[in-house]
Parts: structure tokens; C-alpha cells; sequence
């Protein structure tokens, strides 16, 4: 890096290193290392204007914005409400397959109709 | 290229409150911020803020990481947004643009002195021309890299030091008459 290098860089990035280009960072602190005393002046005049800079730093309070901004984002119960019917929708056919196959896996009821001529037969009939 | 926002945009996106409640509050101080030094005007920059979310509402569903971060995305909706706003105040002129309302609540003096000092620094940062304070903005304020500022202004690197250099000298001489007062008492401590 060159005195004149090191000058552009001052005057558009200010007197804080770490705001410059970072591939140039490290030749720049060495640079400031071999002619410091001869950089002062410069590097005084880019540190007041980012003094003057740092006065326009501050960001008002936000929480109104942020909860007007936060009220029209995207919201979770319209794609919920979608995925709740479709699972409902998947319960109640599993549901009805399952009622039905169970049906007819079931064992068939042995007929046994005894009882429906015993509940018929008169109580005097036995004696 | 790993975008640090990608994910917390596909959860907004599908709905996911705190998702959005994060990315606002990562993004939010920016995008007043960039607007409020590009106006010149507090409730334009809200205005312009709320703008850009309702845009990354829309977008976020089916937003696709590319080339550009998220980020650099938002400042160009917002600096876009800003120039329209510029333009059409420009053709409408407000004899009381820019003028100081006073706010009649107290203030502590120190809060009173920092206002003061932020409503000169801003009227200066105004009256550059535009292109040297988008420059001055998306760098020394918004910290976006040389590369991501220079794309943002369609011009070359070197172009873009060109014009952070002539909006810093041209902001020094603005302020010449209140120099002293804005250095002798800022705590604008330089890191190198």
C-alpha cells in the first residue's frame, strides 16, 4: 500500500479501520505502523468527521411501528387451519375404513336363537 | 454464500410469529434509519420502513435464497422506495419541508443538546447531493460492505469511494460553523 492508497481509503471510509475494505485492513495497520507520525494530520481530519458523523447514530423508539408492522405479517392459523381439516378429513376416512374392515374381519356371531323361544314359552309350561 | 436471515424468512414466510418478530427487530432500526438520513423526515422514514415489511410479507412465502442476501435486498426496496419519495417531493415542494418543529414537552438539556446536534448533522446530510449521501449512507451508517453499496448504486467500487469521499469533505465543510461543537463533545471514539 501507498501514501496515496491509504489517503483514499481515509477519506472515504473514515479513520476507523474496521470499516474498510477487510483485503485491506491488514496492509493498512501496517502502513500506520511504518509512517504514523506522518499520517496524524490526515488521520485527525477523517476522525472529526466521523465525530460530526456519530450525532446522526440515533434510531427512535420503534415498539408502535414494529407492532403495526407485526400485525400484517403472514400468520400461522390460516396455513394451521388448512392442515387441521385435512387431517380431519384423513381421520374420519381411516376411521370409516378401519369400522368397516373390522366389520368384516370380525368373526361371524354364532345364531343361537334359543332364547328368543325360551322368552316365549309360558312359566307354567315347565310343570 | 450462507444468508443469515434464510431461514427465519421461510418461517415468517409460513407464518411462524417469532420469526417475524425477529427479523423486525434485526432489521427494523436499519430501515428507519437508512430512510430517516435519506429524508430528512421522521414520519416519511416510518412510513418507508413499514413499506419495505409489507414487502418482505408478500415476498417471504416464496422467497428463493440467491445471489443477493436478504439484507441487501431489503436496503434496495427501501433506497428504491426512498428515491421515489425524493423525487415526488421534489416536484411538490413543501415551504415547510425540513423546518424544525418544536416539541413543546420539557426535555433534559442533555437530551435537548443531543437533539440538537442530530437535527445538523441530518439538515447537512440532506443538502448533499443524492448520490453521495446514499453512498455515505449504506456505508457509514447501514455497514454494508464497498462491494454490497456498489452494486446497490449500479457504479464501481472506485466510484463509490469517489463519492463517500467528496460526501464526507462536502459534510465537513457544512458543518464547519458548528465544528466545535459537534467534536468537542461527541464520544466518537475511533477504533483504530
Amino acid at each position: 500500500m501507498d501514501r496515496a492508497r491509504f489517503e483514499a481509503l481515509l477519506a472515504a471510509y473514515g479513520a476507523d479501520v474496521s470499516r474498510w475494505p477487510e483485503g485491506e485492513r491488514a496492509e493498512a495497520a501496517a502502513f500506520v505502523g511504518a509512517h504514523g507520525v506522518e499520517l496524524d494530520a490526515a488521520r485527525q481530519e477523517a476522525r472529526e468527521i466521523d465525530t460530526m458523523l456519530s450525532h446522526a447514530l440515533a434510531v427512535p423508539k420503534l415498539d408502535a411501528l414494529s407492532a403495526r408492522i407485526l400485525a400484517a405479517a403472514p400468520k400461522r392459523t390460516e396455513v394451521f387451519d388448512r392442515r387441521a381439516l385435512l387431517a380431519l378429513a384423513a381421520c374420519a376416512i381411516f376411521g370409516v375404513v378401519l369400522g368397516y374392515g373390522g366389520g368384516l374381519l370380525a368373526p361371524a356371531p354364532l345364531e343361537d336363537d334359543s332364547y328368543f323361544a325360551m322368552a316365549f314359552e309360558a312359566p307354567g309350561d315347565e310343570g | 454464500m450462507v444468508d443469515p436471515d434464510a431461514e427465519l424468512v421461510r418461517n415468517a414466510g409460513a407464518g411462524d410469529a417469532r420469526a417475524a418478530d425477529a427479523l423486525v427487530r434485526r432489521h427494523l432500526p436499519k430501515m428507519v434509519g437508512l430512510a430517516r438520513r435519506m429524508l430528512n423526515d421522521g414520519a416519511e422514514a416510518e412510513d418507508v420502513a413499514q413499506e419495505v415489511f409489507l414487502r418482505v410479507w408478500r415476498e417471504a412465502p416464496r422467497w428463493k435464497p440467491g445471489a443477493a442476501k436478504f439484507e441487501t435486498w431489503m436496503h434496495r426496496v427501501a433506497l428504491n422506495l426512498c428515491y421515489d419519495r425524493l423525487r415526488r417531493n421534489r416536484e411538490k415542494t413543501d415551504p415547510d419541508a425540513g423546518l424544525y418543529v418544536a416539541d413543546n414537552k420539557p426535555m433534559a438539556s442533555d437530551l435537548w443538546l443531543a437533539r440538537q446536534r442530530e437535527t445538523k448533522v441530518h439538515a447537512a446530510l440532506a443538502n448533499l447531493p443524492e448520490r453521495q449521501r446514499a453512498a455515505l449512507v449504506l456505508v457509514h451508517f447501514q455497514e454494508l460492505s464497498n462491494i454490497a453499496a456498489a452494486e446497490m448504486l449500479e457504479i464501481s467500487v472506485e466510484a463509490l469511494e469517489s463519492l463517500l469521499a467528496r460526501g464526507r469533505r462536502a459534510l465537513k465543510a457544512a458543518l464547519a460553523d458548528v465544528a466545535a461543537d459537534l467534536i468537542g463533545d461527541a464520544d466518537g471514539v475511533s477504533r483504530m
